[in-house]
């Protein structure tokens, strides 16, 4: 009953993608998985909710903009198909003051950086990198490719690889909003990859400080020296209390559309990378990820978000298959690990 | 064990333990122990939404009212009083 994939030889939800062996996946007698029965009566409300938000983010925009002495949003911009989107969505829909703060982990593609300077010239965006020093990168991905130090929950959405580079950008774009007053907070998740529900969220001291003492507890394992500079400072807390910015990630509310953003991007000199696997636009690490985390977990770390966008009619099932279940390029793999020395 | 500490358990058991409940104590702390992340924080928020009818203004999302089944009970129970 359950469709069986030849590429893995594993049996696979028949509605979305998730494999047997995703963690607590259970099927009925037609083969659809607890999560597609759990998910549907959320999926009646999405429309709605988009909506809500739509409105919301008007609204919010309406309240910030042109407050802050320096700019109206800091946009994370990996330079992929998302995090590009994100940014023209938010020059062109509202016009707001924009910085794009980029964060060079040592993967990024040169395709992309051809991307990020296109993009950012094109949109007459300020745009700033961060890059830490490579023995701390280093230090962070080989560790998180032999262990995983995060809670399961998170591990289910990303692989350790992309869980702590992510908690660096996370962390670092919020540090540069408080200390130069900035508002807004822009992330370019896709709408399998976080849910609509925290499409647009108040950050508030308690809560963050609480985020970031686990993402250090864990980050500390890796025993990569000076990571405390890129956390929030104890002091911020309370001297920029009143700073605490409104995360928004639009992509969860605007339509999505693969080919009609690629074709969107084209018009600003995007280009889609050949030199990426096919879950990222930017990062040569991820195959990588993806091969260490598909290892240890026997499931795909990015299965969860693209069987999301399946359920919603985003991407076509079929799409979502090849996206998952394709080989892991090995040259790419091969090439990560070695940069590594692993 | 109240209601409310039983329902909100059996969202957390269902959503983020995976159905498995060994060694989830109602005084655990979500975020600390890993059992909830940030993004699970507000998918929480939108089943105390649903489920007991209440909204949860910006300002009370703070781990004292939500990082445990404790104090998600706790918050419930101030909330509708």
């Amino acid at each position: 009953m359950i469709s069986s994939n030849d590429k893995l030889n594993i049996n696979i939800c028949k509605k979305c993608i998730l494999p047997e062996t995703f963690p607590g996946i259970s099927f009925n007698d037609q083969g659809v998985c607890n999560y597609c029965r759990r998910e549907e009566k959320r999926l009646e409300k999405i429309p709605e909710k988009k909506e809500f938000y739509r409105q919301k983010l008007d609204q919010l925009i309406a309240e910030i903009r042109g407050e802050s002495p320096t700019y109206d949003v800091i946009t994370a911009y990996s330079g992929g198909k998302d995090s590009s989107y994100t940014l023209k969505l938010l020059r062109d829909n509202y016009d707001l003051r924009i910085l794009a703060m980029s964060f060079d982990n040592h993967f990024v593609s040169s395709l992309s950086w051809d991307n990020i300077h296109n993009v950012t010239k094109k949109l007459d965006v300020d745009h700033i990198n961060f890059r830490p020093p490579w023995f701390i990168m280093k230090k962070i991905f080989s560790m998180t490719a032999k262990e995983d130090i995060f809670p399961a929950p998170t591990l289910l959405r990303a692989s350790a690889i992309c869980t702590a580079c992510i908690g660096l950008v996370k962390s670092l774009v919020l540090k540069t909003a408080l200390e130069m007053e900035i508002p807004l907070v822009a992330f370019g998740w896709s709408p399998g990859q976080a849910p609509i529900q925290s499409a647009i969220m108040k950050t508030n001291p308690s809560l963050i400080r609480q985020n970031q003492l686990a993402l250090k507890k864990a980050l500390i394992l890796t025993n990569a020296k000076a990571l405390d500079r890129y956390f929030i400072p104890e002091i911020y807390y309370t001297n920029y209390k009143d700073r605490f910015p409104h995360n928004i990630h639009p992509l969860a509310f605007f339509d999505y559309n693969e080919d009609r953003i690629v074709q969107q991007l084209n018009t600003l000199d995007w280009r889609i990378p050949t030199d990426t696997d096919t879950n990222s636009t930017n990062c040569l690490l991820n195959a990588f990820g993806n091969h260490c985390h598909l290892e240890r977990h026997r499931f795909h770390p990015y299965v969860w978000e693209i069987a999301n966008m399946v359920r919603q009619g985003i991407v076509d099932r079929e799409e979502g298959i090849d996206k998952i279940y394709s080989k892991q390029d090995q040259k790419m793999v091969e090439y990560a690990r070695k940069r590594l020395g692993l | 064990m109240s209601d409310v500490k039983k329902q909100v358990r059996s969202f957390v058991v269902e959503n983020f333990l995976f159905g498995n409940d060994e060694g989830l104590k109602n005084d655990m702390s979500f975020l600390d122990e890993g059992i909830i992340d940030s993004t699970g924080i507000l998918e929480l928020v939108n089943f105390l939404e649903e489920e007991f009818s209440i909204s949860v203004d910006d300002e009370e999302l703070v781990p004292e009212n939500l990082d445990s089944i404790d104090n998600v009970a706790s918050y419930l129970e101030r909330k509708r009083t």
